[in-house]
């Protein structure tokens, strides 16, 4: 698997990180790095302790991980996640959707990362 | 390390960001050109720019990070003045405005939002680099030019009023003089807030009194040099000074407009008004006369008093004082009566202390003060400067073999010398250093703590400290002993910023003088007390104890010079040694027995209702036989009930009941009981 077809596996713009980090094997190696990162462990467990600025880092992070990759749909979810958490108190139900994309998006990123490795 | 920049040297670049891949990602892109340093957060950042601060050319730092956040790291380089040094680009993907406001208010140079590109964040990080040292580059120049500016100017004002002075035939410091006493009168108008003056005010005002008697080089010598009183003819024609110099320097070309020319116009032309406006040459009255005028006014005659002239002798300061007060040379301005009448005493020491400064001190002065408002910025000589500092700190802690430190309370870190850390196998920089090895397994319990409280509530004025704490290095108890200085900010009221010490392994030193004061303390022969220190510890006694139920005992062996002779000194040693066992044996830990010297014993015991059985038992306990030579003592008895609480007293009586004892034959013990009263002997 190239790292396109993986990025198109994703739904991610291959064309635009590749506009910006200039080379293919920088990509990939970056790409492959989100295999060993923490930040979504991090978030995981930062909601089941209900430590909610913790979460919201994390989710930050890793919004900002996926927009230098150009990853773009866990981007999107984890943008939405981190906007909703920002200055939360508490853990809320309405949170719940939220929280369910980001997993959906980063278990189905990881998975097409795993291909390439 | 050094500032001078090898061309071949990477510049370093600090990379700050929580992620790591985010740290990768612009590592990669910067390493071929520069060298990367990372730290994972605000504080991380705060120990790598408090050790490396003059090597870092540029900081690239994330916002949203755990412990330290890239604003509470921008509010630390404030602080600490590192935001001068270190250009800093945000990068974030945060677009809020009042975020990027925030950022670029606590002096962010520039701002990358997310997602970045290779080749924005090349070009941005080379353009910041060129313009933040092309900056420095310029403000040193400025620096270095200030400077010599001063320097011609001070110098040029004193070539001139040399001249002046040599023809006038004075010593050449008289423009010293004046400039000291404008100095010292303007600084308490300051004080008083009287006519609205600045320290720059002084600074002008100071440099051109130097000029108030330029004027004299257009008068003739004969005249300027009479050793006599003058006609009317000539006093007009001295009075024309200062018309004279004004001119001089109203009709330098061009100049008319710089405020030292202006200042000097002023003070030469008015410098011998009156305030009752019967002065010369315009009559000017009260505060029509400039206060830069009046001010000089006073210094030129308080020191044309207290000098020797060709005409008169030099007045002391308390006379000349006076003779100004009482207005016996003039009316001047009543304010400057009052600052003359209040201050003449520091005057008087500020003259004293002025003598022999120089000029070129004050030119540093001027530049530091221009730095200080801020108009400058420190020049690259500083940092050479302390770069050599550090070099030359780094080199002398490595020699000394001691564990040095230093502490510093925001961002709070413990920093340890290269030495002392590979000493302690310890790394060299602790965050919260309070909760960290060095305080925690190095220090007792507490100890850390009660060192920084001690040096917290030090003062700058005395703001050393030492104490000693049983320290555990590399798994050994050792005594130590923590000398340090406390640090503390420059602005009023100082606040504790803190602290430079070392430690010094003080153990061997500790366990030798414990030996030698066991030592001193006892005789060598046979491991008891000495007198000296028997007496202190009974006088110690004596004093707490009000009942002094205590019993002194003093004794010598009988004949003892007999088994000296006889069987030869060691065998006398053994038996003293013998005797002093007996002693040991049949006496509790809080009896204090003594050797006197010689075969003289001495023992201070308490009793409970009677002396006597206690004394009775010692007796016969020492009435033995050592190998061939049979034992006997004669033993004097004084109770410390009697002695009034003085040993020397009650020494004194058991001693003469010894006396008794011996006068009597020996063998045998008595009590002094105001008169002698002698014991059966069994």
């Amino acid at each position: 698997m190239t790292v396109k077809e993986c990025y198109e596996a994703i739904g991610a713009d291959y064309d635009d990180v590749m506009g910006r980090l200039r080379k293919d094997e920088r990509v990939q190696k970056f790409v492959l790095k989100l295999l060993d990162d923490k930040s979504y462990e991090l978030l995981e467990n930062s909601v089941a302790s209900k430590d909610m600025s913790e979460a919201f880092r994390a989710a930050h992070t890793l919004k900002g991980v996926c927009q230098n990759l150009s990853l773009t749909p866990l981007f999107q979810s984890a943008s939405e996640l981190a906007e909703r958490l920002r200055n939360a108190q508490d853990y809320s139900e309405d949170m719940e959707p939220l929280l369910e994309q980001v997993k959906k998006d980063y278990t189905h990123m990881i998975d097409c990362i795993r291909q390439l490795a | 390390m050094s500032r001078n920049k090898n061309v071949f040297e990477k510049k370093k670049i600090l990379i700050v960001d929580d992620s790591e891949i985010n740290r990768a990602l612009l590592s990669d892109m910067l390493s071929n050109e520069y060298e990367i340093i990372e730290a994972e957060n605000g504080l991380e950042a705060s120990a790598i720019l408090h050790e490396q601060e003059q090597e870092i050319s540029l900081m690239l730092l994330d916002i949203m990070m755990p412990v330290m956040d890239g604003f509470e790291t921008l509010e630390v380089m404030n602080k600490n003045d590192w935001i001068k040094d270190i250009p800093v680009i945000m990068i974030s993907a945060e677009t809020v405005p009042a975020y990027i406001d925030r950022a670029y208010e606590l002096g962010v140079q520039d701002y990358i939002n997310r997602p970045f590109d290779e080749q924005t964040v090349r070009r941005r990080v080379v353009n910041t680099i060129l313009l933040f040292s092309k900056q420095k580059e310029l403000t040193h120049m400025v620096t270095n030019q200030i400077m010599e500016k001063e320097n011609d100017n001070k110098l040029m004002i004193e070539i001139l009023s040399n001249i002046v002075e040599f023809r006038n035939g004075e010593s050449g410091l008289h423009v010293l003089h004046i400039r000291t006493l404008t100095e010292f009168f303007l600084k308490w108008l300051i004080e008083q807030g009287e006519y609205g003056l600045s320290q720059e005010d002084i600074y002008l005002i100071c440099n051109a009194s130097a000029l108030h008697d330029i004027g004299k080089i257009s008068i003739p010598t004969e005249v300027l040099n009479k050793p006599g009183r003058f006609t009317d003819e000539e006093y007009e024609i001295m009075k024309g000074h200062a018309l004279e110099g004004a001119r001089l320097l109203q009709d330098i070309p061009l100049r008319e407009n710089e405020p030292l020319i202006q200042m000097g116009y002023q003070i030469c032309r008015w410098h011998h008004e009156r305030y009752d406006g019967r002065g010369y040459p315009d009559r000017l009255k009260g505060d029509e006369i400039p206060i830069a005028a009046q001010v000089v006014a006073l210094a030129d005659v308080y020191d044309a008093l207290t000098s020797k002239r060709v005409y008169k002798a030099a007045y002391s300061h308390e006379k000349a004082v006076e003779m100004i007060l009482n207005g016996e040379c003039g009316v001047f301005n009543p304010v400057l009566m009052n600052c003359l009448r209040e201050t003449s005493a520091d005057l008087k020491e500020e003259l004293a202390r002025s003598e022999g400064q120089n000029f070129q001190e004050e030119a540093l002065d001027a530049v530091e003060q221009m730095i200080e408002s801020g108009e400058v910025e420190v020049s690259d000589r500083t940092f050479k400067l302390l770069e050599h500092e550090r070099v030359k700190y780094k080199f002398f802690a490595e020699l000394s073999q001691e564990i040095q430190f230093e502490y510093t309370v925001t961002p709070e870190m413990l920093i340890l010398s290269e030495w002392g850390a590979k000493y302690l196998n310890m790394p060299e920089t602790f965050l919260n250093p309070k909760t960290e090895a060095f305080a925690t397994s190095v220090f007792a319990e507490g100890d850390f703590l009660h060192l920084l409280e001690k040096l917290e509530n030090s003062t700058p004025d005395d703001p050393v400290i030492e104490e000693k704490y049983l320290l555990n290095i590399n798994g050994h108890e050792r005594w130590s002993k923590v000398i340090a200085r406390s640090m503390w900010s420059s602005w009023e009221p100082p606040e504790f910023s803190g602290a430079i010490g070392k430690i010094v392994d003080i153990h061997d030193e500790l366990e030798k003088m414990n030996h030698l004061q066991v030592m001193a303390a006892h005789d060598s022969l046979t491991g008891l007390l000495n007198h000296k220190t028997a007496k202190t510890q009974i006088e110690a006694i004596l004093s707490r104890d009000t009942e002094k139920k205590y019993v002194l005992i003093v004794f010598d062996l009988d004949h003892f010079k007999q088994a000296n002779d006889t069987y030869g000194h060691l065998f006398g040693d053994e038996v003293l040694k013998y005797v002093a066992d007996i002693m040991k044996r049949n006496t509790r830990s809080f009896d204090i027995i003594c050797r006197m010297g010689g075969d003289e014993f001495l023992l201070f015991m308490p009793y409970k209702d009677e002396m006597e059985p206690l004394v009775k038992r010692i007796f016969h306990l020492l009435c033995s036989q050592y190998k061939e030579f049979p034992i006997s003592v004669s033993m004097g008895v004084a109770d410390a009930k009697e002695c009034g609480g003085d040993y020397d007293a009650l020494f004194h009586m058991a001693d003469k009941a010894l006396y008794k004892v011996k006068r009597g034959g020996r063998n045998n013990y008595c009590f002094y009981k105001n008169e002698l009263t002698g014991g059966d002997v069994q």
